[in-house]
């Protein structure tokens, strides 16, 4: 077995409808490359980034689901182990936004009661297709106390971004879970570890 | 050579009948279909029982009522309320009644045809083939005055306000700008259409046939593999589409289980087939089992998709191709799939055997490629010791 090269393993979840570019985010920030000529995501896919933040080795185990009403059998039971969830949303698309709230409440009932969440509004760089205003994106976000960016897979704007701070909003929970255990590696799972103080802001950018 | 050119004879030989002796056929084609790009949509036709081996003089008959039958759905489904003769007194587009016709054609559009246009947009996209114009389009869609494409019904769209100009008395002066997006769909013109969009026309009037089922992600990588095996051959081109519709109701009345999340935990359903793969793993490669089980790999992570989709995604056409013929061609259709999944796993073993979670999982999720005929030789003595 090839040693550790990591110091701590973050599993994240790519929710949203079908067609808001899930797949298009996740080869953004992991290949940084973009293409349009996506198949349509059947059961989940998977990648691995490493990042570093505050001089630790951060490993990211992602999750890609399919969108479709069919497929949340299969890829809700990923919800449990998962430590930060993106919810993406297309600004060119309104059904898909109104389904925000039927995502979140998804996440209540299937995952962690401390997974950080993260609503993010994709092809922001289809400026004159737009249908979802950003406003209404930061007052969904700031109703239910989430993060929020917008984002272009395409144009790369905040892609790497928003991984980022949701990676460091994780760290900072098991910072203050771990704080007295230094050694402390892989956290997998969470579920019966005392719940943190909720750190939230709304990041607009 | 002259072994294939015995067998191309012999096979030659078979399909000249006047009675085909089917299962002398099948077994054939499932060691493969000579000069495949000329037989296999015959080949194809027969196996989905489209075409019937016996009464081969009934097959012109036959084609014409199913490829007429074919045109009358178009006809019914895919023409907008406002290009038939209805009632306008309760047939509007802002009619109430939920039975008004509008009614029903501004849900679909909302329902499933948004769904549709997506996946048919992007079906196989490593190859030309969809996204060029199709050889014998629809005239009653692609000669139409008014537009009734289906694609044109989920455009997303916006209402431009106007610069109005007031100059004089009741005089005003509209300056309407229509930006057009340089990623717009490049739409073929009049008297053409893309084959994705004959795809996408297959696909909803199979939705508007099967409302319970409805249309689910993944049936566009089924019908694909059989609309270009007929579309892109000279001699069976012409109704591609027709007869690539009914062929695909066939193949989806045996796999439509896969498609149902309320049958998933049957036996005929996906999570029945998932774990008839893993038992027969446990059966074959105990070893390989349990590792794939200590490191958490469920098979759904991998064989959800190479079970609904019949493996479609994981290889290149040709061989997706070569795989169905075997696939068709078996008396047990979807156990011989299972063992062909499952011979993909072995023929990895030692890659999972070493690997760790991760690897092996993109191991799985992007099988590497591999000799076709390899993977389904293995499938045979898998079958055959089963």
């Amino acid at each position: 077995m090839a040693k550790k090269t990591y110091d701590l393993l973050f599993k994240l979840l790519l929710i949203g409808d079908s067609g808001v570019g899930k797949t298009c985010i996740l080869f953004r920030f992991s290949d940084d490359a973009f293409t349009s000529t996506f198949i349509s995501t059947i059961g989940i896919d998977f990648k691995i980034k490493t990042v570093e933040l505050r001089g630790k080795k951060i490993k990211l185990q992602i999750w890609d689901t399919a969108g479709q009403e069919r497929f949340h059998t299969i890829t809700t039971s990923y919800y449990r182990g998962a430590m930060g969830i993106l919810l993406v949303y297309d600004i060119t698309n309104e059904k898909s936004f109104e389904n925000i709230i039927k995502w979140l409440r998804n996440i209540d009932e299937h995952a962690n009661e401390d997974v950080e969440r993260m609503i993010l509004g994709n092809k922001c760089d289809m400026t004159d297709k737009r249908i979802v205003s950003k406003e209404r994106g930061e007052a969904i976000a700031r109703e239910y106390g989430i993060r929020f960016m917008e984002t272009s897979a395409k144009a790369n704007i905040n892609i790497e971004k928003a991984f980022s701070e949701l990676a460091e909003a994780i760290l900072d929970q098991t910072a203050s879970k771990d704080s007295n255990n230094e050694n402390q590696v892989v956290v997998v799972d969470r579920k019966n570890q005392e719940k943190s103080p909720a750190y939230r802001s709304c990041c607009t950018s | 050579m002259s072994v294939y050119k015995s067998r191309l004879k012999e096979f030659e030989n078979l399909i000249k009948q006047d009675e085909i002796d089917i299962k002398a056929l099948k077994k054939f084609i499932h060691s493969g279909i000579p000069e495949c790009a000329k037989y296999r949509p015959i080949c194809w036709k027969l196996l989905f029982n489209y075409l019937d081996p016996k009464r081969k003089n009934n097959w012109e008959s036959h084609l014409e009522r199913q490829r007429n039958n074919y045109r009358n759905l178009i006809k019914d489904f895919c023409i907008p309320p406002s290009c038939k003769d209805v009632d306008l007194s309760v047939d509007h587009p802002l009619s109430d009644n939920i039975d008004s016709s509008w009614s029903t054609f501004f849900k679909d559009n909302e329902t499933f045809l948004l769904q549709i246009d997506k996946d048919a947009r992007r079906l196989l996209p490593d190859i030309s083939f969809f996204q060029e114009p199709c050889k014998y389009p629809c005239d009653i869609v692609v000669n139409s005055d008014t537009e009734i494409r289906l694609h044109h019904r989920v455009a997303p769209s916006t209402l431009s306000s106007a610069n109005v100009e007031r100059k004089g008395v009741g005089i005003k002066k509209i300056n309407l700008i229509v930006k057009r997006a340089p990623e717009n769909y490049q739409a073929m013109q009049k008297g053409q259409e893309a084959n994705w969009e004959v795809v996408e026309r297959m696909l909803f009037i199979y939705a508007k046939l099967n409302s319970g089922q409805g249309y689910v992600q993944g049936m566009n990588e089924i019908i694909g593999p059989i609309y270009y095996v007929f579309a892109s051959n000279d001699e069976h081109a012409e109704f591609a589409e027709a007869d690539c519709f009914w062929c695909f109701t066939a193949l989806m009345s045996e796999i439509r289980d896969f498609f149902i999340k309320t049958l998933d935990e049957t036996d005929s359903g996906i999570r029945g087939m998932m774990n008839k793969l893993t038992r027969m793993l446990e059966k074959k490669d105990i070893h390989v089992s349990n590792r794939l089980k200590e490191q958490g790999i469920f098979p759904q992570y991998y064989s959800f998709r190479w079970i609904s989709l019949i493996l479609s995604q994981e290889f290149d056409l040709p061989d997706v191709l070569r795989l169905w013929d075997s696939i068709l061609a078996d008396d047990s259709r979807f156990e011989y799939l299972i063992c062909v999944c499952c011979a993909m796993i072995i023929l990895v073993r030692d890659q999972i055997l070493e690997n760790d979670f991760e690897h092996n999982v993109k191991l799985l999720q992007n099988y590497p490629s591999m000799d076709i005929n390899f993977v389904l030789s293995r499938a045979n003595q898998l079958m055959e010791s089963t």
